[in-house]
C-alpha cells in the first residue's frame, strides 16, 4: 500500500467520521437514522354549550403542547368550525384560544404530534424570574410547617426534596415530631389538600416549584389532566406526584400542558360539558420524522442538510447518493472478484432504470430489446452503414421498440412497459453493438457469459440502491460520500490477486 | 481457503491482473509513450529508425475519400495484409494471399468483393477496431510467409512470438500458433495455442489453449515441445531493443519469422496479457523480481542484459 494514498484515505474517513459525530452527539441525531422513532399523538375534544342564544360570542382557552428540549411537536391540527384558532404563549404556556361564534358546532378537536427525542435533552435550564405559586396558609400554619421542616435544613437538596415529599404519606423519619404537631398538620393536608400541603414546605424551604398538569405518557383516554409538581433542585427538574409523594422516575415521560394554576381548558360565555384527551402511540416513517425535526431546526449543519432542498429535488438525490455505492460494488465485482460486464457503468445505469421497471421486468425489456436489435444489428450488417449513422439507427429502434412496449403496455395496463422510457437507450444501443461484435469475435458463449455478468451486477446494484434504511442513512449522513472515496482509494490500491484468477491460473498454483 | 490459493499463487509468482496494473504498466510505462505503440504507423516508423526490420508498408487510407484509391496503390501486388493501425486484440485484420477477376481471396479461402473491402477501410476508419473508438488508418503491408519452423503445428495463419521485456530484459516469451478454431489468427482469446520458449535455449515448452494445458496442436497432432526457434538470439536483441526507442519499461514485443527476411517487428503492446504464464507453467512475478535484483551494470548494455536473461532464465531440465 502506498503511504500518500493510505493516509488520504484515512482522512476521508475522518471527515464522515467528525461530522456525524457532532451530530450524533451534539444535534441529537440517531446514531441508526433507520432505529424507530417515538411520536405520540394528542388529541383532544372538547364539548361545550353555549350560555345565550345563537350569536352570542364565546372564547374557550386550552394549554397545548409546545416544543421543547426533549420533545418536538411536528403538527398541529385544529377543527374549529366556525371559531378562529389562534395559539400565543402566555408566560411559560402555550395557549390555544378559539373564539367567536360557534352557530352549530358544539364540539371542537385540536391534534398534536409530539416527536421524542430523549438524546436531545440539553442541560435543563434553571428557572428564570418566574411567579411561584403564592405562599399559602396563614401565620399560624407557616409557623408549625416551619417547626417541623427544621429537622431536614441540614440535608442537601435532592434528598430534601425526597424527604419532603415523603411527608405526603405521613412519612417523617425518626425521631418522630411531636404527636400534637403532626395532627395539626393532618388537619391543614385536608384543609388545602395533598398537593397544598407540599406546596407550603417546598416553598418554606425555598426550591423554585412549578404546579403543572399535563399527561404522563401512556395510550390512555382521559378527561382529566394529571397534575403534579415540579421543582427544581439546583441540577435539574423533579417531578412529585402530590398524591402519593412519589418523585417520577426518568423513564417515565411527561407531557406539561399548562404550568400554573390557571384550569387547563376554560371558557367564557358558555359551559363546558366534557373535555377529553386522547394519547396514542403513534409510528413515524424515518423519512417525515426526520424531516421534520431537521426542518425545525436553526442549527448550521441542519440548515445544510438535503432535507432542506424542495421535495421534488429530494427524490432525485436519495437515489443518487446511493450511485456512488453501485460504482463501487462493480469496483469490487471486476477487480477482486474480476466480473466480465459490458462497459464499466453500464449496469449502474441499468440499476437505476430498474427503479421504475422493477427488476424482473426490467431484465425481461432489457434482454428482449437485446435480443431483437442484435437480429436487427445481423440483418443491416450486409448494408455496409458508416458507424455513426449505424450506431443512429440502432438508438432509433431502440427508442421504437420502447415506442411499441409502452402503447403494448398502455393497452394492457402494464405501467412497467410504459416505464420503460427511463431505461438508458443510448448505453441499450451500444450493448446492442458490442454484444454484436463480441459474439462475432469471441463466440456465442463468451458474449452470453458476459452478458449474465452484466444483468447479476446490474440486478445486485439494483438490490442495494433500493434499501430503503440506506437511502435514508446517506440522505441524512450524505458525508458518508467521502467514506466511499476513502474505500475507493483503498480499492484501488489493491493489487493482489483477483478471484478468478485463481481458477484462471490454477495449473500454476498447483505447482508449487 | 481463498486466502490460502492466494497464498499459492504469490507462492508461485504469479503475476496478477492488479498488481500488472498498478505495479507495472502504471509505473514502468508513462502514459505519453502509449501512442507510440497503439499506433502501428508510429511502430513502423519508429522501428526503422533504429534499424529493426518490420514487415514492408505498402499504402496508408487515412480518410474515406482514399478509400476508392487504395487499388491503385496496390497496383499488380496479389497479397497483402490489411489492418487497422490502432486496433487491439487482432481484430479488425485481414490476410489476402491472391485477387482474382477484381475479388480478394482471403488466407482462408474466403472470397471477398471490392465492395466488402471497401466497407471493411470505411469500418476501419470510423473506429470500430480502434482501442479507444477513435477515428483510425488502415494500413496495408506485406504479407508475411513464416518461416516453416512452425509450420508443422500451424493451422493456417501465421504464428507469432510474444516476448516480455521488462526494463529492457527479457522477461518470459512464447509463441503463439494459429488454430482452425482462432481461424488462423494468433490471437490466444481467439483459441490460438500458446507455447512457452526457454530463454536460456530458445527451445519451445509445453502449450496451453484458452486456460488447459496442452502437448500436441489441436489440429495437426504434432507434439509442441522442442521445437528450436531461428534466430533466438537475434529475437531477443529486438525486443531488449523496443524498450529502449519507446521508453516503456513493461513491453510486450511480437515479432514473426520470415523464410525469407528473418525476424521481423510485427507490433508492440504496453498492456501485455498474462497467459504467458500459463504457456510456461511459471508465474511471471517471480521473473519480474528477479530483474529487480539482477545487477545494476547489466543494464548498461544491451547485450549483457540478453546474456544475464539467458544465463538466469534458462530452464533447467530441458
Amino acid at each position: 500500500m502506498k503511504r500518500p494514498a493510505l493516509w488520504l484515505a484515512v482522512f476521508f474517513f475522518l471527515i464522515p467520521l467528525s461530522l456525524i459525530g457532532y451530530r450524533v452527539l451534539r444535534l441529537g441525531y440517531p446514531l441508526l437514522p433507520t432505529s424507530p422513532v417515538k411520536a405520540w399523538g394528542l388529541t383532544m375534544e372538547i364539548f361545550f354549550e353555549t350560555a345565550g342564544g345563537n350569536g352570542k360570542e364565546i372564547e374557550i382557552r386550552a394549554g397545548l403542547p409546545e416544543s421543547r428540549s426533549g420533545q418536538t411537536v411536528i403538527e398541529q391540527r385544529d377543527l374549529s368550525g366556525t371559531l378562529r384558532f389562534n395559539i400565543m404563549p402566555e408566560g411559560l404556556n402555550q395557549i390555544g384560544v378559539w373564539s367567536g361564534d360557534p352557530e352549530e358546532g358544539r364540539v371542537l378537536s385540536y391534534r398534536a404530534t409530539i416527536l421524542l427525542n430523549p438524546k436531545r435533552l440539553r442541560k435543563p435550564k434553571p428557572p428564570g424570574p418566574e411567579s411561584f405559586p403564592a405562599i399559602i396558609g396563614d401565620k399560624s400554619e407557616q409557623i408549625l410547617a416551619k417547626r417541623l421542616i427544621e429537622r431536614f435544613a441540614s440535608l442537601k437538596a435532592p434528598e430534601k426534596l425526597k424527604t419532603i415529599a415523603a411527608t405526603a404519606k405521613g412519612v417523617w423519619g425518626e425521631p418522630a415530631p411531636d404527636e400534637r404537631d403532626l395532627k395539626q398538620w393532618s388537619e391543614i393536608q385536608k384543609k388545602y389538600g395533598a398537593e397544598g400541603a407540599l406546596l407550603i414546605l417546598l416553598r418554606l424551604v425555598d426550591f423554585p416549584v412549578r404546579k403543572v398538569q399535563g399527561f404522563v405518557l401512556a395510550e390512555s383516554v382521559a378527561t382529566q389532566p394529571d397534575r403534579w409538581i415540579a421543582v427544581w433542585t439546583g441540577q435539574k427538574w423533579e417531578h412529585i406526584q402530590p398524591e402519593t409523594g412519589d418523585l417520577y422516575s426518568e423513564s417515565v415521560c411527561l407531557l406539561p400542558l399548562m404550568i400554573g394554576d390557571t384550569p387547563l381548558v376554560s371558557i367564557s360565555g358558555g359551559k363546558l360539558q366534557e373535555v377529553r384527551w386522547n394519547l396514542s402511540k403513534q409510528t413515524l416513517s424515518q423519512w417525515r420524522a426526520h424531516f421534520e425535526r431537521i426542518y425545525r431546526s436553526g442549527r448550521f449543519l441542519d440548515r445544510w442538510s438535503l432535507f432542506g432542498i424542495p421535495k421534488e429535488f429530494q427524490e432525485i438525490f436519495r437515489i443518487l447518493l446511493l450511485v456512488p455505492i453501485g460504482v463501487l460494488m462493480i469496483s469490487v465485482l471486476r477487480n477482486i472478484v474480476g466480473f466480465p460486464t459490458f462497459g464499466i457503468f453500464m449496469p449502474v445505469l441499468m440499476a437505476l432504470a430498474f427503479r421504475s421497471t422493477g427488476l424482473s421486468y426490467g431484465l425481461g425489456i432489457f434482454a428482449g430489446v437485446v435480443l431483437m436489435g442484435y437480429l436487427l444489428r445481423r440483418g443491416i450488417d450486409r448494408l455496409r452503414l458508416l458507424l455513426v449513422p449505424r450506431l443512429s439507427f440502432l438508438i432509433t429502434f431502440v427508442i421504437l421498440a420502447f415506442t411499441v412496449f409502452a402503447l403494448i403496455g398502455s393497452k394492457f395496463g402494464v405501467r412497467e412497459f410504459m416505464a420503460i422510457g427511463l431505461l438508458p437507450f443510448v448505453i441499450l444501443s451500444m450493448t446492442i453493438e458490442r454484444f454484436f461484435i463480441l459474439i462475432e469475435e469471441s463466440g456465442a458463449l463468451q458474449a452470453l457469459r458476459t452478458a449474465a455478468g452484466s444483468a447479476a451486477v446490474a440486478a445486485i446494484t439494483y438490490k442495494i440502491i433500493q434499501i430503503d434504511p440506506l437511502q435514508l442513512t446517506f440522505f441524512v449522513y450524505p458525508e458518508l460520500l467521502f467514506a466511499i472515496m476513502g474505500l475507493l482509494l483503498l480499492l484501488g490500491n489493491y493489487s493482489g490477486y483477483r478471484l478468478s484468477e485463481i481458477l484462471r491460473f490454477k495449473i500454476l498454483g498447483e505447482k508449487s | 481457503m481463498i486466502l490460502r490459493q492466494f497464498l499459492s499463487l504469490r507462492k508461485a509468482g504469479v503475476l496478477g491482473m492488479n498488481r500488472r496494473n498498478a505495479e507495472y504498466i502504471m509505473r514502468f510505462n508513462r502514459r505519453s509513450s502509449f501512442p507510440l505503440v497503439d499506433d502501428k504507423l508510429l511502430t513502423k516508423q519508429l522501428s526503422l529508425k533504429h534499424g529493426i526490420p518490420t514487415p514492408p508498408l505498402y499504402h496508408v487510407v487515412s480518410h474515406h475519400g482514399g478509400i476508392a484509391g487504395f487499388e491503385r496503390a496496390l497496383a499488380d501486388r496479389q497479397e497483402f495484409v490489411l489492418k487497422p493501425a490502432r486496433g487491439g486484440g487482432g481484430s479488425g485484420i485481414i490476410l489476402i494471399t491472391d485477387r482474382r477477376d477484381g475479388r480478394f481471396i482471403t488466407q482462408s479461402g474466403k472470397m471477398i468483393s471490392k465492395d466488402d473491402i471497401h466497407y471493411h477501410i470505411s469500418d476501419i476508419l470510423s473506429g470500430i477496431y480502434s482501442l479507444e473508438g477513435l477515428e483510425d488508418k488502415a494500413v496495408i503491408e506485406g504479407l508475411i510467409h513464416p518461416d516453416q519452423v512452425f509450420g508443422k503445428v500451424t493451422y493456417e495463419g501465421v504464428p507469432d512470438v510474444r516476448i516480455i521485456v521488462y526494463r529492457g530484459v527479457p522477461a518470459m516469451a512464447m509463441v503463439r500458433l494459429p488454430t482452425r478454431q482462432s481461424d488462423g489468427k494468433a490471437n490466444l482469446h481467439r483459441g490460438a495455442v500458446g507455447v512457452g520458449i526457454d530463454i536460456g535455449r530458445g527451445k519451445t515448452l509445453d502449450g496451453v489453449r484458452r486456460s488447459g494445458g496442452i502437448m500436441h496442436h489441436p489440429d495437426t497432432g504434432e507434439l509442441l515441445r522442442d521445437i528450436e526457434v531461428p534466430f533466438w538470439e537475434k529475437m531477443l536483441l529486438m525486443a531488449a531493443q523496443s524498450t529502449d526507442m519507446t521508453g516503456l519499461g513493461y513491453l510486450g514485443v511480437d515479432l514473426v519469422i520470415d523464410e525469407k527476411d528473418g525476424p521481423l517487428l510485427l507490433e508492440l503492446n504496453a498492456r501485455p496479457g498474462l497467459q504467458i504464464q500459463i504457456a510456461n507453467r511459471k508465474g511471471l512475478l517471480e521473473r519480474l523480481e528477479m530483474i529487480d535484483r539482477a545487477p545494476k551494470e547489466i543494464f548498461i548494455s544491451l547485450e549483457k542484459r540478453i546474456a544475464w536473461a539467458i544465463q538466469n532464465f534458462a530452464e533447467p531440465n530441458s
